[in-house]
């Protein structure tokens, strides 16, 4: 195999101008399975698919609030993830003891961003093995980031990272322009349809490999903002949501393939 | 002269004697800030139905001597709020030049934070007077712990989280405080009384026009200089609303009637 | 690039027998993929410009700002590698901070120009770091007002801060850009990234006043002039968005601070923009 004289660390530049150390870590990302985010005027949900390592194992977490208003979606390294979470609860800790308010979510997303750039710049260190989906709420009101390896940091209004997430944008592409005005439970909807999209053939969503994370922020009279805790949902809390799904053609292998045409907006089930 | 350069700016030997270096310590505890150096006296705030009025005098004294007569206590912060501040004066320059710097990190924050393409950028998310006295507090409790205390008491008005007038104060050991009304060092004992006679509750404070509240800072800092040794009648008001702060720094106080010093003893030059 | 292969270029601040750093090369290969970013200096102000490309449809719109503030008077827009350039702010933020903490006065734009080519330069010197992967541009208003006492709370001496030369003045607007290498110099004009041949030619074809003085580009004009060239320099097939900012002197729009481009005034010279580039395709 040819040999990458330019791979071994991420303090060389390819000639081309590439460090090629980040975008392996960038690949690692990939092996992750799929989380999915969508930011609406009203709401920030995360939903992803969890992964159990043998039939009779537990499922992993892939979801992890980190202050009340905000939580993470993980994919790729967990150990790096939790380094990072933790980081992310001390400033927010932080935050909220010297200024007695919510730590507003781009401050905290660039701060992870400054220090994953410091790996990508210094002999010994590493990138990031990594990407998270981070979805907060703060005064100007619900977020949707994503950071990467790199130290890429983007606000996004939905995103998907991990295995095959690249069905899942191609959902969110397609109804981008439906997600700011939607409801809380139609948001989680739509990312979990969008979640279906990346699912690998006779896989479908259950509750043991779905997980649900929502945070709020609904203006109230006097111009303040009620925030709606980050709170992650599972097993049966979860299961109402998979039902209300379950019957949408553009399910990957959903209950009710084909059977053709149930367009998720007549099929609703709330909750 | 002498001509040797290292008797200049000394007090002559042949005239003072020589220096007592033992007054240069090299051993014993380590001592930080003991006492004010050149203070400022009362600052006073009130609140009402759409904001708080506050007011401080241009003096800086040193010990009873009225050194400084055109210094600004009063200081807007993001133009959404205002710290006033008593006691020392080199203490509040340092923390005029901390509150700068921390104004300069929140306009980044909110700079990469603004999502709405608008022309004028919107206030909220940036640090409202509530998350600036907390974090004063903080600061005021390190240095005092740190037995390093900035040798201050601090008003500070503007508004909440939920747009509600605020109004709070911190002092030198971070003990914090909250009233409709506020008043620190001799104002405490002097306009305090007379601002409770028309705020003594919130509810009060919220049926408060903004003439009147003025009018009743006005009044006390009269009182104040009248009764206060160490004070001035040139002073600074500031008015605090949704709409900004409106501050002025070269008022004079009106209307004095000296007429009750003659009835009182030990005023003035009386000494019977 | 013939060098490649023969292991020179392995590691960063290691010469070639000819005296290159290939390392460094590298990384301006890096800052010659990114999207656009010019300056432009005129008589009364400066305007910073970059062209964001959209690497996906679902990035939220202008949220991602690009060009960033250091201190109050002060903007930094680079091309290349982005998490790089967030490096290059926080560490220019800290420049200003210590500069205010030490000298009670605001940074000049000589001044974090010259910090920041030493910081990007020390970035060349060692193994165990690679070199920044972007150029930055820095642009700013230097106060052109007496500077206050520090601490100033009363109204000062009369006298003013001292040292003072009669009929001098000082401040103005400040242009410069710092390549990956640390080298920098002071423009008029500036462009980097993708673009820059194009956008310097148009760049040269401005009256930015020069070193000889003389009528000069308005502010206003200037910002018209930045949006068309980000549009001349814009390679047609990908979608981009327009980030623009300004800063003028104390008695201009932005009273001397670092402000983005109005949003109206953005979307007139956006319009005349688009306006000029189908003018020039009928041609």
């Amino acid at each position: 195999m040819f040999r990458n004289n330019y791979d071994n660390d991420s303090v060389t530049f390819s000639p081309q101008g590439r460090i090629f150390q980040v975008e392996y870590a960038a690949e690692a990302v990939k092996q992750g399975s799929v989380v999915v985010g969508i930011a609406s005027k009203t709401h920030a949900v995360l939903v992803a698919i969890k992964r159990n390592a043998e039939e009779l194992s537990s499922y992993q977490k892939k979801l992890f609030p980190i202050d009340e208003h905000v939580g993470i979606a993980i994919a790729g390294l967990t150990s790096d993830a939790r380094v990072l979470s933790n980081f992310m609860k001390q400033q927010c800790l932080g935050h909220r003891l010297t200024y007695g308010r919510n730590m507003p979510v781009r401050t905290l997303v660039d701060m992870i961003g400054s220090k994953a750039q410091i790996n990508t710049q210094h002999y010994g260190k590493r990138p990031y093995g990594v990407g998270l989906l981070v979805a907060g709420v703060d005064e100007q009101g619900p977020h949707l980031f994503e950071f990467q390896p790199s130290g890429m940091t983007e606000e996004m209004v939905a995103f998907a990272i991990g295995a095959r997430s690249q069905m899942a944008r191609t959902y969110l592409e397609k109804n981008i322009d439906k997600f700011a005005d939607c409801g809380r439970e139609e948001l989680v909807r739509h990312g979990l349809r969008a979640l279906k999209e990346s699912l690998v053939q006779d896989r479908e969503l259950t509750v043991d490999n779905t997980s649900v994370g929502v945070a709020g922020a609904v203006k109230v009279d006097d111009g303040s903002t009620k925030v709606e805790p980050f709170q992650v949902y599972d097993q049966q809390d979860v299961a109402a949501w998979i039902e209300s799904v379950a019957d949408d053609k553009e399910g990957g292998a959903g209950a009710g393939e084909g059977e053709g045409e149930g367009e998720g907006e007549g099929m609703e089930v709330d909750s | 002269m002498d001509h040797r350069p290292q008797a200049w700016g000394r007090p002559r030997d042949d005239v003072y004697g020589a220096y007592d270096a033992s007054y240069l310590q090299t051993n014993g505890p380590k001592t930080a800030t003991q006492s004010p150096i050149v203070t400022g006296t009362s600052v006073i705030a009130i609140k009402f139905k759409d904001g708080v009025v506050m007011a401080a005098d241009n003096l800086a004294s040193y010990g009873s001597l009225a050194r400084f007569t055109d210094v600004k206590r009063l200081r807007p912060f993001l133009s959404t709020s205002i710290v006033g501040f008593g006691g020392d004066v080199s203490d509040m320059q340092f923390l005029d030049r901390h509150l700068n710097e921390l104004a300069i990190d929140e306009a980044y924050e909110h700079e990469s934070t603004a999502t709405t393409d608008t022309d004028s950028p919107s206030k909220t998310g940036q640090l409202n007077a509530a998350n600036l006295h907390k974090y004063l507090s903080k600061l005021m409790y390190r240095r005092r712990s740190d037995f390093d205390p900035l040798w201050n008491q601090v008003l500070v008005a503007g508004f909440d989280a939920h747009a509600k007038p605020f109004l709070a104060s911190v002092d030198l050991r971070g003990t914090t405080f909250t009233s409709p009304s506020l008043a620190t060092g001799f104002g405490a004992m002097l306009a305090q009384p007379i601002m409770r006679r028309f705020a003594a509750t919130e509810e009060d404070a919220a049926a408060l026009t903004r003439e009147q509240a003025v009018d009743v800072v006005k009044e006390c800092m009269k009182v104040l200089f009248y009764r206060d040794a160490r004070s001035l009648d040139r002073y600074s008001i500031a008015v605090v609303t949704k709409d900004g702060v409106e501050l002025s720094e070269d008022e004079q106080l009106e209307k004095q009637s000296w007429a009750f010093a003659e009835r009182i003893r030990g005023y003035g030059t009386q000494v019977v | 690039m013939t060098s490649i292969g023969t292991g020179y270029d392995l590691a960063n601040s290691i010469f070639s027998p000819d005296g290159r750093n290939f390392q460094v090369e590298y990384a301006v290969k890096a800052v010659e993929n990114g999207g656009t970013s010019i300056g432009i200096r005129c008589k009364d102000g400066v305007v910073l410009a970059v062209e964001k490309l959209v690497t996906s449809k679902l990035l939220k719109p202008s949220a991602n700002k690009r060009i960033a503030t250091v201190d109050r008077h002060l903007g930094v827009v680079y091309s290349g590698m982005i998490p790089d350039g967030r490096h290059f702010i926080d560490r220019a933020r800290d420049e200003a901070r210590a500069w205010r903490d030490t000298f009670k006065t605001p940074i000049s734009t000589a001044d974090l120009a010259s910090r920041m080519g030493g910081y990007m330069q020390a970035y060349t010197l060692y193994q165990s770091v690679r070199p920044f992967g972007i150029t930055a541009i820095v642009g700013g208003f230097d106060s052109t007002a007496e500077a206050t006492v520090d601490g100033e709370v009363g109204a000062g001496p009369s006298c003013g801060a001292g040292g003072k030369v009669a009929g001098k003045t000082h401040g103005g607007p400040f242009l410069y850009m710092i390549e990956p290498s640390g080298l920098y110099w002071g423009y008029y004009g500036a462009a980097t990234g993708k673009g820059r041949q194009a956008a310097k030619a148009e760049l040269e074809k401005l009256d930015l006043g020069g070193p000889a003085g003389g009528p000069a580009l308005t502010l206003e004009e200037a910002v018209k002039e930045a949006a068309r060239i980000i549009y001349v320099a814009h390679d047609d097939d990908k979608e981009f968005e327009l980030e623009m900012t300004w800063i003028s002197g104390l008695d201009g729009p932005t009273k001397g601070l670092h402000q983005e481009v109005p949003k109206a005034l953005r979307e007139e010279a956006e319009r005349l923009a688009k306006k000029a580039q189908e003018g020039k395709m009928e041609e």
